[in-house]
């Protein structure tokens, strides 16, 4: 993984454009994404949140527009190649290894990339342990020899926000991580963007909860129709009349 | 008594071959979700290279089939390469994939025909491992032991690759979703090319195991396909395991099928076999 350098943006698009059999999904939309803060995406629906994440992780490829990580801009992402950019995701509809334990969802991320070292590592005891405390930060430590297809809903988006964090990538992208979730399990979450905040890295949200947004993040976009529409602080942002009326229905 | 120890016998060496050829076709179908039809014709490619290598060109048999083995796993790895990765990248359908390697399959097999002819071969010059041992009143000879334990090696192999082995877990999460495979960093095509590598070898080994227990020809691939499909589909074609299962009672089922009835019904008991799984119980004996 790169070097981080703080005056650059983790991440920002230029003129980053894509549609969907006709339907323009992202609109020559430029914006910038700032090194070690919690930014939070938000709009109606259909204003093109996830399907910028989903172009920032290599899944969507834009017909037009650059991207830019860590101040370098990369050539087309391939979702393979996004972890080598520090990148890692969730999903809106959580997307887990479910034939799998909790426990191997989680190491399975601490695998060697590398074909040929893959193929003669057997799971050692730093890999246990690495895996040990992400479930024990998520609370899902007693669960690891279950199947990931038996846990309850909640404990789905804990375990891939778990096995998000077992990358130690630099930058997050969290697709709703809070949605659905019990009010115990909401706390946990907060406190690991808390952390990895703390940690220096930089956390992307799309949310709608706004109590939430307004409690945890330092910068606030508002996209419409895949264009921005205001970007600034939650005060400043969620304040403005336009705003508030048009797409937060308060 | 002495003829159901001997079919039981038969149940347990068939079930063995049907186990090489079921696993790797579980393999690959559990990564790549298509119907891979040239697993059926590696099986002559491996019996046909140990063939040339070893009968017509005179290397040791040992070197022979070692060669055998990984040059099936080589062509399966480069027909992924060059045929079914750029054919999933560009989206392809599950038909177009099947389409695709039916096509590759028959030139496969008309390259050999055309190569060695269409004709019966034994694959050595003399008998290999032929001498007979009488266990529990059943005839087994020296190349059906190592057909068994062929099958009982790569079968603890492949179960403690994929369960102990990073690589082996980075193929369990291809088979749950490819996608998201590719997000936490795996390089999936590679993933899936040594799926194929491995699945191929499997299948070469098979062949030329049969070969020394009875006779090649370049048309085996497409019955031996069929048995370890049936099979795959019976155990689940999630699971190493499951295949393992769907082997063995398959092999019992068609053995005790034609004792009862006669050798022409084999098939038949077979693919009768595999409708009644698909009718009634379509996700297999091991459901995951």
């Amino acid at each position: 993984m790169e070097k981080k350098d703080q005056k650059k943006p983790a991440l920002a698009v230029q003129n980053l454009t894509k549609h969907f059999s006709g339907v323009l999904a992202i609109d020559n939309l430029s914006l910038s994404i700032t090194q070690g803060a919690i930014t939070s995406i938000v709009g109606p629906n259909g204003s093109g949140k996830t399907t910028l994440i989903n172009t920032l992780s290599g899944i969507f490829k834009p017909e037009q527009g650059t991207i830019t990580v860590q101040g370098r801009t990369v050539p087309p992402l391939h979702p393979h190649d996004v972890w080598h950019h520090g990148i890692t995701r969730t999903f809106q509809n959580t997307r887990l290894f479910e034939q799998m334990t909790v426990l191997d969802n989680v190491l399975v991320v601490l695998t060697k990339r590398s074909v040929i070292p893959s193929l003669l590592e057997t799971k050692d005891d730093t890999h246990y342990d690495q895996a040990k405390q992400v479930l024990a930060a998520t609370n899902l430590w007693e669960k690891r020899d279950q199947l990931a297809a038996n846990l309850s809903y909640g404990q789905r988006k804990l375990l891939e926000i778990a096995r998000s964090l077992a990358t130690d990538a630099d930058i997050y992208l969290f697709d709703e991580p809070f949605a659905g979730l019990f009010p115990k399990m909401v706390t946990v979450v907060f406190t690991i963007l808390r952390s990895l905040k703390q940690e220096g890295k930089t956390v992307v949200l799309v949310e709608h909860d706004m109590d939430l947004i307004r409690k945890i993040s330092d910068h606030v976009i508002v996209l419409d129709s895949g264009t921005l529409l205001a970007q600034g602080s939650p005060e400043q942002v969620l304040s403005e009349k336009s705003v508030v009326e048009a797409y937060l229905g308060q | 008594m002495d003829v159901v120890f001997q079919i039981v016998a038969n149940s347990i060496i068939a079930g063995s071959l049907y186990t090489l050829i079921a696993s790797g076709f579980t393999l690959t179908y559990s990564t790549t979700k298509f119907f891979n039809i040239t697993h059926g014709v590696m099986t002559a490619v491996g019996a046909y290279t140990v063939f040339f290598l070893g009968k017509i060109l005179g290397m040791p048999l040992l070197l022979a089939i070692i060669v055998g083995v990984l040059f099936a796993g080589l062509l399966g790895w480069v027909l992924n390469y060059f045929i079914y990765q750029p054919l999933r990248k560009k989206n392809a359908s599950q038909l177009s994939l099947l389409v695709a390697s039916l096509g590759a399959f028959t030139a496969i097999q008309a390259c050999i025909s055309l190569a060695f002819s269409s004709q019966f071969q034994t694959i050595s010059h003399t008998a290999v491992m032929q001498k007979t041992f009488s266990i529990v009143g059943a005839s087994v000879t020296q190349i059906q032991l190592i057909i068994v334990a062929s099958a009982l090696i790569s079968f603890v192999s492949l179960t403690f690759f994929l369960k102990k082995t990073r690589f082996g877990t980075a193929i369990r999460a291809v088979s749950d979703d490819e996608e998201v495979a590719k997000v936490i960093g795996i390089n999936t095509d590679k993933v899936i090319g040594i799926a194929f590598f491995i699945a191929s070898a499997l299948a070469g080994l098979a062949g030329i195991l049969i070969g020394f227990d009875s006779a090649i020809e370049p048309t085996m691939g497409l019955a031996l396909l069929m048995k370890g499909v049936t099979a795959s589909i019976v155990g689940g074609l999630t699971s190493i395991f499951g295949a393992v299962v769907g082997s063995f009672l398959v092999s019992f089922v068609e053995n005790f099928g034609i004792f009862y009835t006669a050798g022409e019904w084999r098939d038949a008991i077979v693919f009768t076999l595999l409708i009644i799984f698909l009718m009634f119980r379509p996700n297999g004996i091991i459901r995951t």
